[in-house]
């Protein structure tokens, strides 16, 4: 466009400038030159009439392909665009990004993201106490996760997320879910697939966002990792003037927790394992928002037939971050309790365990915490009887994993006792899509066992689509 | 028992859900409810709608667009929208979709969605669209170009129209009056970029330092030179080298003029104004931004005001230095 535009002001300065060439030479001329000037005038009007129309079209043919319908434009304001098109090297106009990039951003493929967690880990037991299974194992080099995202709208009415969990040891499916995109009676929305259930607060962040490299052992303990059964969620808003949201969901628990497991009278509907989570949150000025929230599940473990278990959650969020003057600076805290009830056939279990975690970041890119971590349960158990019982027995005692052949591990089968751990951490964030973060664990088994040293040093890196950052 | 116990706790669950669909009822209500996701749509939305709308942006205007938190406070926003106008161009990129997911909206929860008003299809012109491949190796790019547009008072223009065709749409009724506000919206527009403008001229070639590729709208309007950036790539903090490399072509290039937004860090520009004897000014690059500018002219008559004054007393000094020497 900007080229035919130089050619047009080109054309047009050639004619003015002949013209007044014309006028200098015969300005004193007779008769007949007057009428050769004349005509010469009127050839040169002819001219510039067509070129008017050509740039008439040429603006038409413009304004078609742009779709707009009027030049909003002031006079002067044009003289300006015109001006900036000639000086400035013409910025690329959207509709002519066709190019591979303009293709690329068109397709309809869904959003691939791509993020690793890699982990070289120091511990200072031969066979560490490991909690959760994307922790760290052992000292070496550690493969947490890599975690590959397809994300897309399906159609007007729904949108589908998958994420998949590559480790060592294998697969998981981590969540696949569809969510509906329309407006429901009850403000309602419903999550139909394998998802993080919503159930309390750090279940439903994933790995690669949270604030330390090792999970909260009551998260490992009571909900095995996560709480992802395949099941159907429908969630409320509520309308208050504050965000209210309830949810409730049954499914299937396919993924075996160490509280939760399919039974052995599967086909049951009362067996299946269902959650309810309330969560509000609340604006105190602009710069301090706290979230409140309540869960409970509730479904059979996988002890026997008709046991079941019951977990409670009560989880507390707050952040401040002051908006004016300080924009990257920000202090949090997190914690969770849990206190669970689980039947077995020979006892009925009941304990607890929480955390507390605070995050302080002090530039843009830099941020450091410290988690406090604690369980108690000080009824250690015998392993189950295996008779009649569908495999995965002893997945309701959800032990500290061990290297096998470790003598302790008879001894210890059960829940592990009182333990708490301290975590410091230091986060460097160079972009929003790499991370190094450095962390300690202090581990005190109290009752359990010896005391743990481990030192982390965990390398994200992200790839692919632009993640959300979560609140 | 067990068993029984937690039944009950069921049903319990169930009548908490079915008191909600009490407390869901009639929020019937005749004005059209917009929601922005930063504050300069909010204010043309303002002029366009009149009495007629409800305006709310979920970005405050002395607030980095790019690193907004997605406070679920905002979902109870979005989710009795009737409009959503936000930029586009990947700016909200980090904390809007999710918002929209969660807001359980047809008006605005896709795309397609009647509500849903991307501003930047409202542009003629993106800048910094890249032409070859690119990856993040060069910073915070945006693959779709630019998206600190509302910078350059046309695309007010521009968005004030999409604005108004949209709110027409959503409320027909009083498409009448949104288009009249629109005109005279224009109008004033109009006029007052030809003021600027003309305030403006007198420093047009001024070579310009800015922390972050987001006033490049604004200096190309103005006719001022991008000298360079702050940032040695966008997104990415200034850098000790970075820094006295940019003093060095500073002063090569004699740049006297340091500006970055008010929400970035005032510390790195302020020490290089100092050390090239350059003006620095912390700009305000929103509506909201500071307070007293609540509309889409107080921000455009800030910004050229402070650029204009700051240029004027340098001129001012340096003729007067001029007149010393001459003196002497």
């Amino acid at each position: 466009m900007s080229v035919r535009r130089v050619i047009a002001v080109l054309v047009i300065s050639l004619i003015t400038g002949q013209a007044w060439l014309h006028e200098e030479v015969f300005a004193q001329g007779s008769d007949d030159i007057q009428k050769e000037l004349n005509e010469l005038k009127q050839m040169m009007e002819k001219m510039q009439k067509r070129i008017d129309d050509l740039e008439e079209k040429n603006r038409a043919l413009e304004l078609k392909a742009e779709e707009r319908e009027e030049d909003v434009l002031v006079k002067d304001e044009d003289v300006v665009v015109k001006e900036e098109t000639v000086t400035v090297p013409a910025a690329p106009s959207q509709q002519q990004d066709q190019g591979f990039l303009g293709k690329v951003v068109q397709s309809l493929n869904p959003e691939i993201s791509v993020i690793a967690l890699i982990t070289p880990a120091w511990y200072s037991l031969n066979n560490p106490v490991v909690f959760a299974e994307n922790d760290p194992e052992n000292t070496g080099v550690n493969m947490q996760e890599i975690e590959v995202g397809f994300q897309s709208v399906v159609d007007p009415y729904f949108r589908f997320d998958s994420f998949s969990s590559f480790r060592t040891e294998g697969v998981e499916l981590e969540e696949a879910y569809g969510t509906t995109l329309f407006s429901m009676p009850l403000n309602s929305q419903l999550r139909i697939g394998r998802a993080r259930a919503k159930f309390g607060r750090i279940n439903q962040i994933h790995r690669h966002a949270q604030n330390f490299v090792t999970l909260p052992i009551v998260a490992a303990e009571f909900l095995g990792e996560h709480l992802n059964p395949t099941s159907v969620e429908a969630s409320f808003l509520v309308p208050v003037p504050w965000f209210l949201e309830l949810s409730a969901s049954g499914g299937s628990p396919d993924v075996e927790t160490p509280t939760f497991g399919r039974s052995p009278d599967a086909n049951n509907i009362g067996n299946l394992l269902y959650i309810f989570h309330m969560a509000n949150f609340f604006d105190v000025g602009e710069s301090l928002g706290v979230s409140l929230g309540a869960s409970f599940a509730t479904g059979s473990n996988a002890s026997g037939p008709d046991e079941r278990s019951n977990l409670y959650g009560v989880d507390f969020f707050a952040k401040y971050r002051p908006l004016k003057n300080n924009p990257y600076q920000e202090v949090s805290l997190q914690s969770e309790f849990m206190w669970r009830q689980a039947e077995t056939p020979e006892e009925e279990l009941e304990d607890y365990g929480f955390y507390a975690e605070g995050i302080y970041r002090f530039a843009k890119r830099w941020n450091t915490g410290l988690r406090f971590d604690f369980v108690d349960t000080n009824t250690p158990v015998e392993e189950a009887d295996e008779d009649g019982l569908e495999g995965e027995t002893s997945s309701l005692f959800g032990m500290p994993r061990q290297e096998e052949g470790d003598s302790r591990e008879e001894a210890t089968l059960g829940l592990p006792g009182r333990i708490y751990r301290i975590s410091p951490m230091l986060t460097f964030n160079a972009t929003e899509f790499s991370r190094i973060r450095l962390q300690y664990d202090y581990l005190n088994g109290q009752d359990y066992g010896p005391n743990q040293h481990a030192i982390f040093l965990q390398f994200q890196y992200a790839i692919g689509a632009h993640g959300a950052h979560p609140f | 028992m067990k068993m029984n116990e937690s039944f009950l706790r069921l049903t319990l669950c169930a009548a908490l859900a079915a008191a909600s669909v009490l407390f869901a009822g009639g929020t019937a209500e005749a004005k059209v409810r917009v929601v922005t996701s930063t504050p300069d749509f909010a204010a043309i939305a303002r002029e366009i709608g009149g009495d007629r709308v409800d305006v709310e942006s979920l970005a405050k205007g002395y607030q980095d667009p790019h690193f907004v938190d997605a406070k679920p406070i905002y979902i109870t926003k979005l989710n009795r929208a009737d409009v959503l106008v936000y930029n586009g161009l990947d700016l909200e990129v980090g904390w809007l979709p999710i918002l929209v997911t969660g807001a359980r909206n047809s008006n605005i929860s896709t795309l397609n969605s009647p509500g849903n008003v991307d501003a930047s299809r409202f542009l003629t012109n993106v800048l910094d669209v890249p032409t070859g491949p690119v990856d993040r190796s060069m910073g915070d790019v945006h693959p779709s170009g630019n998206p600190h547009y509302m910078l350059d008072p046309r695309n007010g223009l521009l968005v004030a129209k999409g604005i108004m065709e949209k709110l027409s749409e959503a409320d027909p009724e009083n498409a009448a009056y949104y288009e009249e506000n629109y005109r005279n919206f224009a109008k004033l527009l109009e006029l007052k970029i030809g003021e600027w403008l003309q305030e403006l001229a007198p420093y047009k070639g001024t070579k310009v330092v800015s922390y972050h590729k987001n006033l490049d709208y604004f200096t190309r309007w103005a006719g001022f030179e991008d000298a360079g950036y702050i940032e040695p790539k966008p997104g990415i903090p200034p850098t000790p080298s970075h820094v006295a490399d940019l003093i060095k072509k500073m002063e090569a290039e004699d740049v006297k003029l340091v500006l970055a937004s008010n929400y970035y860090p005032q510390k790195t520009p302020r020490i290089i104004a100092e050390k090239t004897g350059a003006a620095f000014l912390p700009l305000p690059t929103s509506v909201g931004g500071e307070a007293g500018i609540n509309t889409y002219f107080d921000l455009f008559d800030a910004i050229v005001g402070e650029i204009t004054s700051a240029l004027e007393s340098r001129s001012g000094a340096a003729e007067n230095a001029g007149l010393m020497r001459g003196a002497i």
